[in-house]
Order: structure tokens, then sequence, then C-alpha cells
């Protein structure tokens, strides 16, 4: 399943990705995670996600972002600030599990 | 209660005044000219390489090559980031016709037309007799007379960031054309019995007609000069971004915005970066030109003296959680942010600290950045350091990019570990709080 991630620049959000990756891996979950720029999402999101995850720090592009990821049919929610740390992979895992109810 | 005010503040007052800067045209001008940047950013480099000499002994090698070579170095340069509006204007007008869901690469293309109709091709008359008589007595007349460029030359000066506002305006005008044309119906029609193709052929041509001829009325029939309209007015906008209160209203802005977890130098960014880049440009041209460099308050100025470690200069906080803290969280912390605050990404420590609505950290998180400018606005103004010339990678480690920043001046990299020093100081009575109830709410845990 991959998972992708999306913040200003596609810098932070590596940093959270891999934390997710790795809280994924704990669990012996098959996910891949990826990240992205505000200006590449549109784009990237057509490429067979599960899920957009849009960082806390732009939630004011929430909207539209959640639009483009609608428009591909893929589901996108909006990171919780407490799990976007180094040390928030497993929160961000959560957050996957409930939107999607479970991860195969 | 102190919560809840925050909460207030944040859904009343911070989130709103970040989605204004989503409005589809401010959006386009951010995503136009972001993607010019890495343009910028290379090219601007180059520049830092041809003037090395200046901070390298007269006598070595590669001084005298760089020295002979100076003028073929800075080419690249020349038709990168020196005529970056022409890039730009691209840029806006593929992702404002994007926004509407038209074909950006038309937007782009018709932009791009709207804006070099505003710039008046020019030839160079041929010599006339009188000046060909005077040639053959005078080799150096003839050289130079055989050296000048024949047919149509574009004057390149409004191309670069002296036409960005009038780039950013010909973008929207194109596109809103563009726009009308095809949402209103107002577009050439044919006969039923025209193939459908070719029907289209011809609507395409509707925006463009009008786009050309409404432009090339203006500026070339009738001989409007917009640059120069546009530049006196834009000039005391840009002047005014350039003084020691616009710094501070800038850096309050952009730190009160990340103290509720937004984005802040994207959001103040999306309407002072235009100016940001009038003022490097300008520094850059004269730097190259080897006048007098004035500005000083370009983006970079931000990056590598106020946006040390991140927004909030937090390059302090992330050395003391690294090497200070005694609570198992801040120590954990530590070692997670203090490697990307070293390239400047500080979003572990603002949303992991959290610094986000965290009064504790709040405090010097506003007043460090606050502190850092002021001192580098007055330091650059006394020429104890260079104005800042170029534009560096921004996830450069600090002393770097101050460096290469200022064009090649130590004493950039040496301001730059000072103020690294001076956030550590401020932050540290906070720190020292923060860290201490993190640990009494471990050992009560415990």
């Amino acid at each position: 399943m991959k998972i992708l991630l999306v913040c200003s620049q596609g810098m932070s959000s590596a940093i959270a990705a891999k934390a997710l990756q790795e809280a994924a891996q704990k669990k012996g979950l098959d996910v891949t995670v990826a990240e992205c720029s505000t200006q590449a999402f549109a784009e990237e999101i057509k490429n067979g996600y599960a899920i957009g995850m849009v960082a806390p720090q732009i939630r004011h592009r929430y909207d539209i972002l959640k639009q483009q990821a609608e428009a591909a049919g893929v589901p996108c929610i909006l990171i919780k600030p407490q799990g976007y740390t180094p040390l928030g992979g497993a929160k961000l895992l959560d957050q996957v599990e409930q939107e999607l109810g479970g991860i195969e | 209660m102190l919560s809840k005010l925050t909460t207030f503040m944040d859904e009343k007052l911070s989130t709103p005044m970040a989605k204004l800067a989503e409005q589809r045209h401010l959006r386009a001008i951010r995503d136009g000219i972001i993607a010019t940047l890495p343009l910028i950013i290379v090219s601007s480099m180059f520049m830092v390489i041809a003037f090395l000499p200046n901070s390298m002994p007269k006598d070595w090698g590669i001084t005298q090559f760089l020295l002979a070579n100076q003028g073929k170095i800075l080419l690249p340069y020349r038709v990168s980031m020196y005529i970056m509006t022409l890039y730009a204007v691209f840029g806006i007008g593929y992702s404002l016709a994007a926004s509407y869901e038209l074909d950006p690469l038309s937007g782009g293309i018709l932009s791009e037309l709207a804006f070099l109709l505003t710039i008046i091709p020019v030839t160079v008359p041929a010599a006339g007799e009188a000046i060909a008589g005077l040639a053959a007595e005078a080799p150096e007349l003839e050289t130079y007379l055989a050296s000048l460029p024949s047919g149509f030359l574009l004057p390149m000066g409004n191309l670069g960031s002296g036409g960005m506002f009038i780039g950013i305006l010909a973008s929207f005008f194109a596109v809103e054309v563009y726009r009308f044309t095809q949402k209103s119906g107002f577009k050439i029609s044919m006969p039923p019995q025209v193939p459908a193709s070719v029907a289209r052929s011809f609507e395409a041509l509707t925006p463009t007609a009008v786009v050309l001829i409404v432009v090339a009325a203006i500026t070339m029939f009738i001989g409007i000069d917009v640059h120069t309209i546009v530049s006196k007015i834009v000039s005391p906008l840009v002047s005014a971004t350039d003084t020691l209160p616009s710094v501070l209203v800038i850096i309050f802005l952009e730190v009160f915005f990340w103290s509720f977890g937004i984005h802040g130098v994207s959001i103040v960014g999306s309407l002072a970066r235009p100016l940001w880049l009038v003022l490097l440009e300008g520094n850059t041209s004269a730097y190259v030109a080897g006048e007098r460099v004035i500005n000083t308050a370009a983006e970079p100025f931000y990056q590598w003296f106020v946006r040390i470690g991140g927004c909030g200069a937090t390059i302090g906080l992330a050395i003391l959680f690294a090497f200070f803290a005694k609570s198992a969280y801040g120590k954990a912390l530590g070692k997670t942010s203090i490697v990307p605050a070293v390239f400047n990404i500080n979003e572990p420590m603002i949303f992991g600290a959290p610094i986000v609505m965290n009064p504790m950290l709040i405090i010097p998180f506003i007043i460090t950045p606050l502190v850092t400018g002021t001192i580098a606005w007055v330091v650059t103004q006394l020429g104890w350091v260079n104005h800042v010339v170029a534009s560096a990678p921004w996830t450069l480690p600090g002393p770097i990019g101050a460096f290469l920043a200022c064009g090649s001046d130590w004493r950039a990299a040496v301001l730059n570990i000072v103020l690294i020093a001076l956030s550590v100081v401020i932050y540290y009575p906070f720190f020292k709080m923060y860290d201490n109830s993190l640990k009494a709410e471990e050992q009560e845990e415990a």
C-alpha cells in the first residue's frame, strides 16, 4: 500500500514519512510512504496511492489539496500536529488505520 | 483559559488570514515564482564563483583565471536570474490557468505573449555616410561599429526583476482574457457545416487575438510606457519593504503564523517574495556591475540571519534539546531534531516540542528572530558584513549559506555563528523551564 505525505516543499514531510514508514515496518505492514510538495501533489496523488496526508502547517490549503486527491479518487486527511514529528510514526499510522479501517 | 484564547485566535485570526493567501491569484504568483527559484539559486551560484577573486589572494592561478573569464562565467546568470520575470510569467500564467481548469500550457504561453508585448524591440540603425567616413579614418571606431549587433533587439532590463510587476499583471490579464473567451462563449463561431476540429482551431485564436491586439495597442501603437508607470507605483512599496520596521513586521508575522503551526514563510512569502526578488536582483545587478550594493532585506537576509535552523531562529533550541536536556522526552526530541535543524528544517521541534500553542516556548520563538534580525540589520548597515547578493539553497547549514549569500564574505559566516550563539542564550531560560516541567511530569508518571 502506498501513502503520500504533502507539505509546503516536501522537506519536513520526508521526516514524518520516514517515521511512518518505520512504524509500519515495526508492525510488519507492507507500506510505502512517499512525500511531495504542494505544487506536485495534484499530479503525484494519481500514481496509485491509497491515501493522501496533509501536513498540519499547510492546513489552510487542506480544502484545495483534498479536492485534488478526491479528483483522483483518493481519500485525504489532515495530519494531527502531535503526529508530525520524527517520534510520531505510531500516531500517523493510527490515523491511517482509522481512516481506511485497517491496513491489509 | 489560555488554551481557550489560543484556540480562539487560531480559529478566528490565524487560520482565516492564512486562507486569504490561498486566493487564486496570490496562489498563482506564489507557485509561479517558486518554480523559478531553482533557476535563481543555481545561477546566483555562478555569480558567486565569478566574484570569488574578491576574497582570494590576487596571485593565485585560479584567481587570475576567474578574473580573465568573469564575463563568460556570468553569461548563464544573464539568461537566467537576470531575466527571471520571463520565467516567472510562464509559471504564473500556467498556475492561474490550471486553477481555472483551463489548459495550463495555453495559459503560460498567452501570459508570455502579453508580457513580451510590453517590451518594445529596437533596432540599431545602420551607420550613415558621415559615420562611415569617420570610421575609415579611425580604426577604433570601425571595430566598435563592427561589434554592434544588427537586426531587432529585445532590451533585457525589463525582462528581469524590473518587469516583475508588469509580468504579474500581464499574466493575470492574459489568463482572464482566456477564461472570459472560454467561459462566456465570446469566440469566433463557425457555421454548423464547418467540421468541429476546424471550428475549434479558430476558437483557440480568439484569446490570442484579444491579448495581442489590446496589449500591443497600449504599449506599441499608443505608446504608453507601462513599465515606467508601474515602477513609479511600486517603487515606494519596494523601498518600504527594505526598512527595519517592515523587517520586524515580516519576522513577526512569520513566527506568529508558526506559533499556531501554520507555515508562516509560505503565507508571508506569497505577498513578499516578488518584492524580495526585486530587492535581491537590484543587489545582484549592482554587485555584478561593480556599483554600490544598497538593499538590505532581500529574502537571503531572512534566510541566513533570521530563520537560522528554521523560523524563529530555533537553532539554539535544537542545540539545547540535543545537548542539555535532562528529561527523557527532551533528549529523544533533541536527538531527532538537531540534524534537520542544521539544514534549517524545524518542524520536528515546532510540532514535537511542541512550540505550537505552547506559551513557554512561543515567547523566545518570537523574541529571538526579532533580536537576530535587528542585529543583522544594524551590522549590515554599518558595513560590517556585505549586503546579500545571492540566493543560496535554504537547506545549507547556516554559516555556509551566509558566506555564499553575501558574495563569499567570511564575516557573514561569523555573524551567522554569533547569532546562533545568541539564539542558544535567549532560548536557554525558557528551555530550562520547559525541560524541568517535562522531567517533573515524567517523574510523576514513573
